[in-house]
């Protein structure tokens, strides 16, 4: 399946193509558009204004992808409180990954094209998410 | 893109700031002496001396309910946008504060009401540096209420001194990201920032608390 979002990728696309690839549609393809009109007719859009899987409510797109998806892991939900924080910042949770999370990001999308971030980020949050399935069995710190 | 302070600089104060600006303002000082990391949007500003780039949003919002009045009016604060007149706010443009600016007029859609979005250039400089001044005299009071705190909770129990070098960092930073025109009260709350943590840093005693 294909998948469109705005080119210039930061943490909340970032995370949003990670979720996809990784829970919903492991051959999703990207493509990255400068403007809503050039999204392919066969993608679905994501983190673009005016399109279901966006910001709504309060929310980013990556919490809105696992509502719409009805994604429940937990351990997901916890990286969509990071995600939120990097992106929006608006202390809605106590996220302090989110800080670092998002200059990483940033970082990145200064160093290569979009699809060098994705590469480069995906593992990130594949990280991101082992530490925190352990921490939750574990209810604490892991090592 | 956030973070490329100085694209929206007018040369004098860019030169006043510059010539205050101590070792730990290394990056603004390269900024100020290299254009070409600037934004294109900044790079015309710089050049030529012309207003550079804002984006405007443009809103209106039914009167009642008034809670997405309430959201919207906080999230705008949070950004720090110049209000230009009733229903018509202003950012430097850059791809975040364009970014951010778009999703709350989809807030304001939302929620019932009307919101455009605009990339307008000030028809004067003098105009822009007004606009510039008002933002900087905000972020200035911002920072010295900051530089406020620090002292008071400087002689604080070290518990509580602990609670507000944490509450006041996030505040350090969220000021600093809605700080588009640096004014020099931000070096003094930076000052008072690093002697608390030095005071807390001295005095405090072995806590076992495992985080870093």
């Amino acid at each position: 399946m294909r998948w469109a979002t705005r080119a210039g990728v930061h943490i909340d696309r970032a995370a949003c193509a990670w979720l996809i690839r990784r829970f919903l549609d492991p051959d999703a393809e990207f493509v990255f558009v400068s403007d809503a009109a050039e999204v392919p007719a066969d993608s679905t859009p994501f983190d673009m204004r005016g399109v279901e899987l966006g910001h709504h409510g309060g929310d980013c797109s990556f919490e809105t992808i696992l509502r719409r998806h009805e994604l429940t892991d937990p351990v997901l939900w916890r990286i969509a409180e990071i995600v939120h924080e990097a992106d929006l910042d608006d202390e809605r949770f106590d996220a302090p990954e989110a800080p670092g999370l998002d200059v990483v990001l940033r970082g990145l999308s200064m160093t290569g094209d979009d699809e060098h971030t994705l590469t480069i980020s995906g593992p990130v949050f594949d990280g991101l998410y082992e530490f925190h399935r352990r921490r939750l069995l574990l209810g604490r710190e892991p090592a | 893109m956030r973070g490329l302070w100085g694209r929206h600089r007018w040369p004098e104060l860019r030169r006043a700031q510059t010539n205050r600006l101590s070792t730990s303002h290394c990056v603004r000082v390269d900024l100020a002496v290299q254009p070409w990391l600037h934004s294109s949007v900044s790079r015309s500003s710089a050049d030529s001396g012309s207003p550079g780039e804002w984006v405007l949003l443009s809103y209106r919002l039914p009167r009642e309910p008034s809670g997405p009045r309430t959201t919207l009016w906080r999230r705008l604060k949070r950004l720090g946008v110049a209000q230009l007149s009733d229903g018509l706010v202003a950012l430097p443009a850059d791809a975040r504060t364009r970014e951010s600016l778009e999703w709350l007029a989809d807030d304001v859609l939302a929620a019932g009401g009307t919101a455009g979005l605009w990339v307008a250039q000030p028809a004067a400089v003098a105009q822009e540096r007004e606009l510039a001044t008002a933002m900087a005299a905000t972020r200035a009071a911002e920072y010295r209420d900051l530089a406020g705190s620090c002292r008071a909770a400087t002689t604080a129990d070290p518990a509580e001194r602990a609670r507000a070098l944490r509450r006041l960092r996030g505040e350090w930073r969220a000021i600093n990201r809605r700080d588009f025109f640096p004014p020099p009260e931000r070096e003094e709350a930076a000052v008072a920032l690093r002697h608390l943590a030095a005071v807390a840093a001295q005095e405090s005693p072995a806590v076992p608390e495992a985080a870093p």
